[in-house]
């Protein structure tokens, strides 16, 4: 599903500001078009995994910042490795 | 269902904040996005995210305690996890190669294997990018060229297919951002949305429109020109026509599909001169058939 900024605020359960402190950040990255940005189901699920690390798992704005950069390194390894159990 | 605290591995007398602690130490090493690979995990969480539910909220856990509720209560709805999504091609924005960069160098067959694999990503289609276009009523039934000015100052030739509905997407091949590599452009997605109109509404392939006519037209009969979205048509008003009497254009309506067209469905309306007029005043008051004439008749209680 497609969502503009407003429909993502209320799926994701996120306030205007914490999203623009987050999109600074570059822990979500929608797609931005002519018609504006566009988030997705996937853009809602990574930030409730930053709600998550934030508010379950106690994790601060630096810990979120390095988790995301290693999940992000493993799913890239992930696919990788996907990729060479297709090739095989 | 297990004893939630069994789950949390705590003591019934744990406070809340052991309940709290438990909880974390147990979530960290099992949220299913923190273990992409472990299918088992996420049953585990669940399990655990499901006693943290009741034992974590004071007034639940009292319930429980005081077994008012058991530990189904504290199901937890069905989510998404975001490792389900990262995976896919939609993750590219995220994902990043670094972790695996320094063995792409090597010289032996997986580093080979590595590369290609990263060629082919290299060579990934350029994203589709979205578009919006207005157009009015009567270019979605005739079709129409219409250019689409785009935010960095370029623009785009759109052709309108005839009988186009609201809503509808087209795709211009190519017209997309750039890919990477020898992975081509993307696609140009517009969604067309059709301005409604003054005059026309549109029920599938048939058009609607209410007309105004005159007394005499009504009930003399005539004929009449009709405006369509494809031009103005003369039509025949038959004799005593009046107010909701509908006429078929046929073949006036939107194209279709499958060839040929729908009608266009022309509702009567009878409209009195906008100035009393003491002449038709005069015949009224005259007209003895008239008076006996009862139109609510039917719609008596």
């Amino acid at each position: 599903m497609i969502m503009n900024e407003e429909e993502f605020l209320a799926h994701a359960g996120l306030k205007t500001q914490t999203l623009k402190l987050w999109l600074e950040q570059h822990w979500l990255i929608p797609e931005r078009t002519s018609a504006g940005t566009h988030f997705s189901d996937m853009d809602v699920a990574r930030a409730r995994l930053i709600g998550e690390l934030q508010t379950n798992f106690g994790v601060n704005e630096e810990g979120v910042d390095i988790i995301l950069h290693l999940l992000d390194q493993l799913h890239g390894l992930r696919r990788a490795l996907d990729q060479l159990h297709k090739d095989l | 269902m297990t004893n939630p605290y069994e789950v949390l591995g705590v003591a019934p007398t744990a406070s809340s904040a052991d309940v709290q602690k438990a909880y974390r130490k147990l979530a960290k090493k099992l949220h299913p996005d923190l273990n992409p690979g472990d299918k088992a995990a996420e049953d585990k969480f669940k399990e655990v995210a499901g006693a943290y539910d009741l034992l974590g909220d004071a007034e639940k856990r009292k319930r429980f305690d005081d077994g008012e509720i058991d530990a189904t209560g504290a199901e937890r709805p069905q989510h998404h996890f975001y490792r389900d999504f990262a995976t896919s091609d939609h993750a590219q924005p995220y994902t990043n190669n670094s972790g695996f960069a320094d063995f792409k160098d090597a010289d032996d067959a997986l580093a080979e294997l590595l590369r290609r694999s990263e060629r082919a990503r290299a060579n990934r289609r350029g994203q589709d990018l979205h578009y919006r276009l207005p157009i009015d009523f009567v270019e979605s039934i005739t079709g129409a060229n219409k250019r689409l000015t785009l935010p960095d100052g370029g623009s785009l030739d759109v052709t309108i297919p005839p009988g186009l509905v609201d809503g509808q997407i087209l795709r211009l091949r190519g017209r997309g951002e750039p890919g990477a590599g020898t992975g081509g452009h993307g696609d140009a997605l517009i969604e067309v949305e059709v301005l409604p109109d003054r005059r026309f509404t549109r029920e599938g392939d048939d058009i609607s429109m209410e007309l105004a006519i005159s007394l005499p037209e009504a009930v003399l009969g005539g004929r009449i020109r009709v405006p369509t979205p494809t031009g103005d048509v003369t039509m025949t008003v038959p004799k005593g026509s009046n107010t909701g009497t509908t006429m078929r254009l046929k073949g006036k309506g939107a194209p279709r599909r499958e060839g040929g067209h729908g009608d266009q469905f022309v509702k009567l309306k009878v409209v009195l001169p906008k100035q009393p007029d003491p002449e038709l005043e005069a015949f009224v008051s005259n007209w003895a058939n008239g008076k006996t004439f009862n139109p609510r008749e039917d719609s008596a209680p």
